[in-house]
C-alpha cells in the first residue's frame, strides 16, 4: 500500500489529540481533569486495564502487577533507507 | 488414547518436524532434552537438599543446638573472693534456653497486605524479572525457649524474605513440564539453578575446596611461620559435618618431633598439643597411644626407631601439663576455650571441653550427641593422622597435591547457601544475649523468672534482634560478598556469585558447569595451581578454560561429570569389609598393614596384599549391583609404593564429590569413578588402548572428557589445541539466540541473531543438548582465497548480496528502568509520599513535537523511533490531596525523561511496574529498546575453530568470484589464516559442510572418529566426488571482475560462522574536539564520555622517530590543551601580565593607547584574549607613574593605580597545563622564566 492510500482506521483517527483517547474509552469527565484514560494489557491475563493518572498499578481482573503498553494504533512509518 | 511419551532420543539428524512439533506443542509430560536438564542438576539438587532428602538445614539446627543465657551480672573475681570469704553461696542465676526447632521456607507469594489478587497469589519468576524484583519466599523459624527447667514455649518468627533458586522445591516451577513453563512465560527448556535478585539472574558459582574427610599430607613453606620450631610438614583434614559446614583440623610437625593440633575458630587460629586432644577424647593411657601409633610389641612398627623416638618424645613432653585423665584434659580445654565457644557461663569446664571436642575436633565423626564410640573414632583418626605425618616427615610417603582434582571436591551453591543460612540463624540466637542484658538493665535488673519476661520476650527482646535474615542472603546473592563472623572455613570473602549472562545459550549453560578455584589463587604468583593435571581427566574439560587472567582457575566440568548432592547409603559397607578380613589391630609399618577408611572413619586395617583384593572385590560387588555397596561409592585404593601416596583404601560416599561414568570391563556394565580412585585405576580411553590383564575399565566415548561447549567444536581433534580453547571462548561471545521467551526478559542488554541456522556439521550431542532451540550462527559458503586485498590480516569480505539477504543480521535489546524517585526505588512508598507522576502535567499545553514519541499518557509509543535526546517519558510534580484522595499538580510544567544513547533505536515494549502491595501509582516504567545491528565494516565474525576476523568490505555480488555452477561465496577469507594456526578441522568442516549441503544430510563431526588410516578428508572427499565435485573440495573459480578463471583451483565449502558481539558501533572512539577536563583543558578519557585515546609516551616517541612533527603538534597541542596566553618578553612570566583597566586615563590617553596597540599588533603581536581595552601590560616590568609621565604612556590597573612601561608583552600558544604548572609553582614560591624569541 502506498503512503497516499493509507487510511486511518475509523474510530482511531480522533486518538491523535491528547484527550481524544479518553473520550473514546468512555471514561467521561474525570479523564479531562485527571488526565486521559489509557488502556494497558495485563501481563498475566491479557485483559485490557484502563488506567488514568495516579491510579494504582494492577490488573482489575487478576491483580497482576505488570502491565504492558499496547502497540500504538497510530501509523508508524519511517523513511526507509 | 493417551499421547505417547515425549521422545528423548536424539541423533545427529535435523529432525525438523520433530522439533517443530515440540515448539508448537511443548511437551506436557517431561522435557525432550534430559541431558540438558541433567547438566544443571548439581545446583538445583544441592538447594533441594536443604529441605528435602538429606534435610541439611535440619542437621544445621541440630548443630546450633540450644543456646543458654543467664540473667544477673557476671561476678567479678573480687566479688567472688568476698563472697567465699563470707561463706555465701553463689547467687543463683536464672537460665534461659533458646533453640530453633524448625525452619520453614515458603514459596514466593504476595504479601497478605495485598488484598487485590484474587485468583493466584503466587509470584512467578517471570514477574520478578519483569518487575526487576527478587524472587523470594518468606523464611520462618519456630523458636522454642524455656526458663530454668520450665515448660518449653514456642513461637514462629518471620525472618524476612529469602531469595529462592529457580526450579527447586521452593519454586513454583519445580516439576513444571515444558508446557507449563511456557504458560508461565519461561523458556520451554528453562533449567533453573539460579536466583533472581533485583531482576538479575544470579548464580552461586561452584568452588573447588579440599576433599572432605581425607587427611592430606602437605608440605608448605608458610607453615614455618606459624611459630618457633615449626616445620613445613603438616597434615590437614577438612572435616565436614552433616550440614555441609566444615572445620579444618591440621597437625604440625615441630623440629623436635613434637606435634601440635591447629584449628581456626571464628577467624582466629589456635594451637593445642595433640596429646591433650588424644587424652581428652577417650580415657586412655600412654601405652595405648604408643601402641596405637607404633603398633604392639610384636609388630614390625616397633622396629621403626624414627617413629618410636618421636612418639616417646610426644608422650614425655606432655608430662609437663600433668593432666592425665580424660576429665582433667577436658576441663583444661574447657577452661581455655569457654570464652570463644560461646557456651553458657555456668557450664562446667569439663562440659565445655566436651563441647569443644564436639564442635572442633574432627566433627565429621560425630558432631551432636557424641557417643563414646564416636570419640574413639576421632581418637583413631588422630592416631592415623599422626602416623601419616611421621611417614611424610620420614620421606616414606609423598605429600598430597592440593591442586589435583583427586584431592578436591566441589562446594555447591545450595550448600553454601545452607551454610550461610545456618550461620545467620545461629548469629540471630546469639544476638539475644546483649538484648537480654539491656532488657534486664532497663527494667532495673529484672529476672527471667519475672512475669514481665514472659510478656516481653517476644515483643521486646526477640523483636529487637535483627530478624532480617532474608536481607542478608539477598545481599550475599546480589554482591557475592560473604559477611561472616566464622569465615565458613573458606578462603575468600567475595566473588561467590556471578550474573548468569544470557548473551547466548552456550554462555548461559557454561555458567552452571563452571568451577572456580577460588579468587585467592588468582593473585598467586606461581602458576602451579593453573596447570592442567592428568588427574582431572574426565572431570574438568582440558579445553574449556579462558586464556588470560583466569586461565586454569576457571574450569568447566566435562559434560559427563556428575556431582553428588546427597550421601549414599553405606551402612552395610563396614560389615562387608569385616567379612573380607579387615581387622582392628595395626602398626605403623605400611608393609604390615594399611588402613581401610570410609568417609574419614577408620573401619580397620588389612595387609597390603589383602587391600588389593578387597578393593577388587568391592568394585565387582558394587558394579554387579550388590545392595550392600552402592554404585556411586568411590573406592580409592592406594597401593603400596616406595615414597608414593600413603597407601590404604579410602572410600567416599558423601555429597559434593565428582564422579563420572565409565564401563567396567569384567561385567561390561556401568561403573562410576571418582577423582580420588582414578589415578590408581586402569581406564582405557579407546579400544586400542586396552592392555589385557591390566585394564579394568574403558571410556564409553573419548568425548566424555570435553565440556558441553568444547564438544560443539567440529572435529576438534584435528585442530591445534589453543584454537579449540579460543573457540570455547568465542562461542560464548557469539551473538546468538538467548532464548525464545525474549519478550518476557528484561536483561540490560540482550543480543539476538536474526538469521540463525542449524549447523550442517555437528555432533549428535548438539541435538541431545537441544541447541537447535538456540541457534548460534549461519552456514556460509566460504572461499579461501586472497582476492581483493581486503582480506588481509584476518579480515574477511562479505558478499553484499548475502548481507542484504540477512547474513549475520542481529538485534540488541536494551532494557532501561525509568524511575521517578531519585533514591532507592525498591522501597515502597505510601500514597502521600509520592511527589511525581508520569504523564503530561494537566493544564500544560501539549506540544505536537512532544507527541512524536510520546502517547497521551506520557509514555512512549511502542514502535516509536528514538534518537539521542528523544523524549521517552513525561512526568510532572504532584502533591497528594487528602480531601479528594487524588494528586494535584500545581506548576503545570511537564518534565521529560530523555533517551541518552547515541544510537538510534525503537521502543520495543513498555512495562508499567506496580508494587507487590498493589496500591501504588506508577512510579517506574521499564522500557525495552530495540537496536537493529546489521553487520557493518568492522564487526567481528568467527568460524567455529578460533578463527576470528573482522568484516573489511561488503563486496558487491557482481564482483565476487563464482564457480562453474554459478555459486558465489558468502565470505572470503585469506589462506594465510591457516598455515600457522593449523586449524585443519575448519578445512574438514568446509568439505563436510559442502558434502552435507549437496546431499542434504547432516554431518557427524564428533572428534576422534577418524584416524590416520581412515581419514576425514577421504570420507568427505568421496561424498564430494559422488556429488560431482572435486574430491578435495577445490573448484575452479572465475574472477568476478575479469570473468577469467583463476590460475589455481580455490578451496570453497560450507562453514558455520558465528557473529561475535563485539561490534564497532560499541567500540569506535574518535574525536577532534569534545569534552575537556576542567582543570587542565585536556581531553577527558573514556569512550562513554566522548573522550579521546591517549597519545602516550611511546606513541610520541614513534612520531618523533618518524619526524612527523606536524602530526605531533596537532595531537599534543591543537587537539589538546593549546591556549593562547600573554607573556612578558622581558621577565618571561605568564603571571605578571594583566589587562589594563579600560577606564584608565582620559579620552586622549585612550587614543594614544589605541595607537600603541595598533603599533604592537603591526609589530607581530596578535591581539590576545584581553579585556575591553585590548591592552595588556606586564605589571612586574612596569613602574609606578609619576607626575611627569606623559598621559599617553600611563596605564591604570583595576584598583586605579597608575603605571608606566611593561609593554613588551606578547601572546604565545602554550599547553594549558604549562600555565597551570606555573601557577602551582608560584604558589610554592618558585618562579618560572621563559625566554621568548622573535
Amino acid at each position: 500500500m502506498s503512503r497516499e492510500a493509507y487510511q486511518v482506521p475509523a474510530g482511531l483517527g480522533g486518538n491523535q489529540n491528547a484527550f481524544g483517547g479518553a473520550d473514546s474509552m468512555g471514561a467521561g469527565g474525570a479523564g479531562s481533569l485527571d488526565g486521559p484514560v489509557v488502556a494497558y494489557l495485563c501481563g498475566e491475563c491479557n485483559s485490557r486495564v484502563s488506567l488514568k493518572r495516579g491510579d494504582q498499578i494492577r490488573c482489575k481482573e487478576c491483580g497482576h502487577r505488570v502491565l504492558y503498553k499496547e502497540r500504538t494504533k497510530r501509523m508508524v512509518q519511517f523513511e526507509a533507507r | 488414547m493417551a499421547p505417547s511419551a515425549t521422545d528423548t532420543d536424539w541423533s545427529v539428524n535435523y529432525d525438523v518436524l520433530k522439533r517443530e512439533k515440540l515448539f508448537r506443542n511443548p511437551p506436557t509430560d517431561h522435557t525432550a532434552y534430559p541431558a540438558l536438564a541433567a547438566s544443571i542438576r548439581p545446583h538445583v539438587d544441592s538447594f533441594n537438599a536443604l529441605f528435602d532428602g538429606p534435610k541439611t538445614l535440619e542437621e544445621a539446627l541440630k548443630d546450633i543446638g540450644t543456646k543458654t543465657f543467664l540473667d544477673g551480672d557476671v561476678e567479678t573475681s573480687e566479688q567472688k573472693k568476698v563472697r567465699i570469704a563470707e561463706g555465701r553461696k553463689a547467687p543463683r542465676r536464672n537460665r534461659l534456653n533458646v533453640r530453633i526447632s524448625e525452619v520453614f521456607l515458603e514459596k514466593p507469594a504476595l504479601p497478605p497486605t495485598n488484598k487485590f489478587a484474587t485468583r493466584n497469589r503466587n509470584i512467578y519468576p517471570s514477574e520478578c524479572r519483569e518487575r526487576h524484583a527478587t524472587y523470594r519466599g518468606k523464611l520462618r523459624a519456630r523458636i522454642e525457649w524455656q526458663v530454668n527447667n520450665g515448660d518449653w514455649m514456642e513461637s514462629v518468627r518471620e525472618l524476612g524474605q529469602v531469595p529462592i533458586m529457580l526450579r527447586t522445591n521452593r519454586c513454583h516451577l519445580e516439576k513444571a513440564t515444558p508446557h507449563e513453563l511456557v504458560e508461565h512465560k519461561e523458556e520451554s527448556e528453562e533449567l533453573g539453578g539460579y536466583f533472581i535478585v533485583n531482576g538479575n539472574e544470579k548464580l552461586i558459582r561452584m568452588l573447588v575446596v579440599g576433599k572432605r574427610n581425607y587427611p592430606m599430607a602437605i608440605v608448605r613453606g608458610s607453615f614455618v611461620k606459624r611459630g618457633h620450631t615449626y616445620t613445613k610438614y603438616g597434615i590437614q583434614i577438612r572435616s565436614v559435618r552433616p550440614d555441609q559446614t566444615s572445620q579444618t583440623n591440621s597437625l604440625h610437625y615441630l623440629t623436635d618431633g613434637n606435634l601440635t593440633f591447629r584449628f581456626s575458630w571464628r577467624k582466629n587460629e589456635y594451637l593445642i598439643p595433640v596429646m591433650m586432644i588424644l587424652k581428652a577424647l577417650v580415657e586412655t593411657n600412654d601405652r595405648e597411644i604408643f601402641e596405637g601409633i607404633v603398633g604392639n610389641a610384636s609388630s614390625e612398627g616397633i622396629k621403626n626407631t624414627f617413629i618410636t623416638d618421636r612418639v616417646e618424645l610426644l608422650l614425655r613432653t606432655y608430662k609437663a601439663y600433668n593432666k592425665h585423665s580424660r576429665s582433667a584434659c577436658r576441663s583444661y580445654l574447657g577452661e581455655k576455650f569457654k570464652p570463644v565457644l560461646g557456651v553458657a557461663a555456668d557450664m562446667s569446664n569439663e562440659d565445655a571441653g566436651t563441647e569443644f571436642l564436639r564442635k572442633v575436633v574432627l566433627p565429621h565423626l560425630g558432631c551432636h550427641n557424641v557417643t563414646e564410640t564416636q570419640d574413639y573414632d576421632k581418637f583413631k583418626m588422630l592416631l592415623f593422622m599422626i602416623r601419616k605425618l611421621y611417614a611424610l616427615v620420614a620421606g616414606d610417603c609423598a605429600p598430597d597435591n592440593p591442586d589435583a582434582v583427586s584431592n578436591q571436591e566441589i562446594l555447591l551453591g545450595g550448600f553454601l547457601y545452607g551454610m550461610l543460612l545456618k550461620e545467620r540463624l545461629e548469629e540471630w540466637v546469639r544476638s539475644f544475649s546483649p538484648i537480654l542484658r539491656d532488657w534486664s538493665n532497663r527494667n532495673s535488673g529484672a529476672k527471667f523468672t519475672d512475669s514481665a519476661f514472659e510478656r516481653d520476650f517476644l515483643s521486646k527482646i526477640v523483636k529487637r534482634s535483627n530478624e532480617n535474615i532474608g536481607g542478608a542472603l539477598e545481599y550475599f546473592l546480589s554482591t557475592g560478598n560473604l559477611v561472616s563472623p566464622t569465615g565458613l572455613d573458606l578462603q575468600q570473602a567475595s566473588g561467590y556469585t556471578v550474573m548468569a549472562e544470557k548473551i547466548n545459550f552456550y554462555r548461559f549453560i557454561s555458567h552452571f558447569r563452571m568451577i572456580h578455584r577460588g579468587s585467592f589463587f588468582a593473585q598467586l604468583k606461581t602458576t602451579t595451581v593453573r596447570k592442567l593435571l592428568p588427574e582431572s581427566w574426565g572431570f574438568f574439560c582440558p579445553v574449556h578454560t579462558p586464556d588470560g587472567a583466569p586461565c586454569g582457575l576457571l574450569n568447566h566440568l566435562a559434560h559427563k561429570c556428575l556431582i553428588a548432592t546427597s550421601d549414599v547409603d553405606v551402612s552395610k559397607v563396614p560389615k562387608a569389609l569385616v567379612q573380607l578380613g579387615v581387622r582392628s589391630e595395626s602398626s605403623v609399618s605400611v608393609e604390615e598393614n594399611v588402613t581401610v577408611q570410609l568417609d574419614g572413619r577408620i573401619i580397620g586395617y588389612c595387609s597390603p596384599k589383602q587391600a588389593g583384593a578387597i578393593a577388587n572385590t568391592l568394585r565387582r560387588w558394587k558394579v554387579a549391583g550388590d545392595d550392600r555397596i552402592p554404585l556411586e561409592l568411590e573406592i580409592g585404593y592406594v597401593p603400596n609404593s616406595t615414597g608414593g601416596q600413603y597407601p590404604g583404601i579410602y572410600m567416599f560416599s558423601q555429597a559434593a564429590r565428582m564422579f563420572r561414568p565409565v564401563k567396567y570391563l569384567p561385567l561390561g556394565k556401568l561403573d562410576y569413578v571418582g577423582p580420588f580412585e582414578q589415578p590408581f585405576m586402569e581406564i582405557a580411553c579407546m579400544p586400542n588402548d586396552l592392555i589385557s590383564g591390566v585394564s579394568t575399565h574403558i571410556e564409553f566415548t573419548p568425548t566424555n572428557m570435553l565440556s558441553i561447549v568444547a564438544n560443539m567444536t567440529p572435529f576438534s581433534d584435528q585442530n591445534q589445541s589453543p584454537r579449540n580453547m579460543y573457540q570455547c571462548q568465542m562461542s560464548k561471545q557469539t551473538m546468538g539466540t538467548p532464548g525464545t521467551a525474549i519478550d518476557y526478559r528484561t536483561d540490560n542488554k540482550l543480543y539476538r541473531l536474526q538469521t540463525g541456522q542449524t549447523p550442517i556439521v555437528r555432533s549428535p550431542l548438539y541435538n541431545a543438548y537441544g541447541l537447535d532451540n538456540f541457534p548460534n550462527g549461519t552456514n556460509a559458503i566460504v572461499a579461501i582465497i586472497s582476492y581483493t586485498g581486503y582480506d588481509m590480516d584476518d579480515a574477511m569480505i562479505i558478499n553484499k548480496s548475502s548481507h542484504e539477504r540477512g547474513f549475520g543480521h542481529g538485534t540488541i535489546y536494551k532494557t532501561k528502568v525509568h524511575g521517578l524517585d531519585e533514591n532507592d526505588s525498591r522501597r515502597g512508598k505510601s500514597r502521600r509520599e509520592i511527589t511525581k507522576l508520569f504523564g503530561f502535567a494537566p493544564g500544560d499545553q501539549i506540544k505536537a513535537e512532544w507527541r512524536a514519541t510520546l502517547d497521551e499518557d506520557g509514555l512512549p509509543h511502542i514502535g516509536a523511533r528514538v534518537k539521542e535526546g528523544s523524549y521517552v517519558a513525561a512526568w510532572h510534580n504532584v502533591r497528594y490531596d487528602a480531601a479528594t484522595d487524588s494528586y494535584v499538580n500545581v506548576d503545570g510544567v511537564t518534565h521529560f525523561v530523555k533517551y541518552k544513547d547515541a544510537e538510534e533505536g525503537y521502543i520495543d515494549s513498555v512495562r508499567i511496574l506496580g508494587a507487590e502491595s498493589g496500591v501504588e501509582p506508577c512510579q517506574s516504567i521499564s522500557v525495552k529498546y530495540r537496536i537493529p545491528r546489521k553487520p557493518i565494516i568492522g564487526d567481528k565474525f568467527s568460524s567455529r575453530h578460533g578463527q576470528k576476523g573482522v568484516c573489511s568490505q561488503l563486496w558487491p555480488a557482481v564482483d565476487m568470484p563464482f564457480s562453474e555452477s554459478g555459486i558465489q561465496p558468502d565470505l572470503i577469507i585469506n589462506p594465510h589464516a591457516f598455515p600457522s594456526r593449523m586449524t585443519i578441522a575448519q578445512m574438514v568442516e568446509s568439505m563436510a559442510g559442502k558434502a552435507g549441503a549437496l546431499h542434504g544430510h547432516p554431518q557427524d563431526s564428533t572428534p576422534f572418529q577418524f584416524s590416520e588410516e581412515n581419514t576425514a578428508v577421504d570420507y568427505f572427499g568421496h561424498q564430494l566426488r559422488k556429488a560431482g565435485y572435486n574430491y578435495f573440495g577445490n573448484e575452479p573459480l572465475y574472477s568476478g571482475i575479469t570473468g577469467k578463471e583463476f590460475a589455481a583451483d580455490i578451496f570453497i565449502g560450507v562453514v558455520h560462522y558465528q557473529r561475535l558481539r563485539h561490534m564497532v558501533n560499541d567500540k569506535f572512539q574518535v574525536r577532534t574536539t569534545g569534552p575537556v577536563n576542567n582543570l587542565t583543558g585536556q581531553p577527558v578519557k573514556g569512550r562513554a564520555k566522548g573522550g579521546g585515546i591517549r597519545v602516550g609516551e611511546m606513541e610520541r616517541d614513534s612520531l618523533i622517530a618518524h619526524g612527523a612533527a606536524f602530526l605531533l603538534q596537532d595531537r599534543l597541542m591543537n587537539c589538546s590543551d593549546s591556549t593562547r596566553s600573554w607573556i612578558c618578553r622581558d621577565c618571561g612570566s605568564f603571571l605578571s601580565t594583566q589587562v589594563v583597566a579600560s577606564s584608565a586615563g582620559s579620552s586622549k590617553a585612550r587614543i594614544a593607547a589605541a595607537k600603541a596597540a595598533s603599533n604592537q599588533s603591526s609589530s607581530g603581536g596578535p591581539s590576545g584574549p584581553s579585556g575591553m581595552s585590548g591592552l595588556v601590560r606586564c605589571r612586574r616590568c612596569a613602574r609606578e607613574a609619576v607626575f611627569d609621565d606623559s598621559r599617553a604612556v600611563v596605564w591604570e590597573d583595576g584598583d586605579g593605580r597608575r603605571y608606566v612601561g611593561g609593554d613588551n608583552v606578547t601572546v604565545v600558544a602554550v599547553p594549558g597545563v604549562l600555565r597551570y604548572l606555573d601557577v602551582e609553582l608560584a604558589a610554592m614560591g618558585i618562579r618560572m622564566k621563559f625566554w621568548v624569541d622573535n
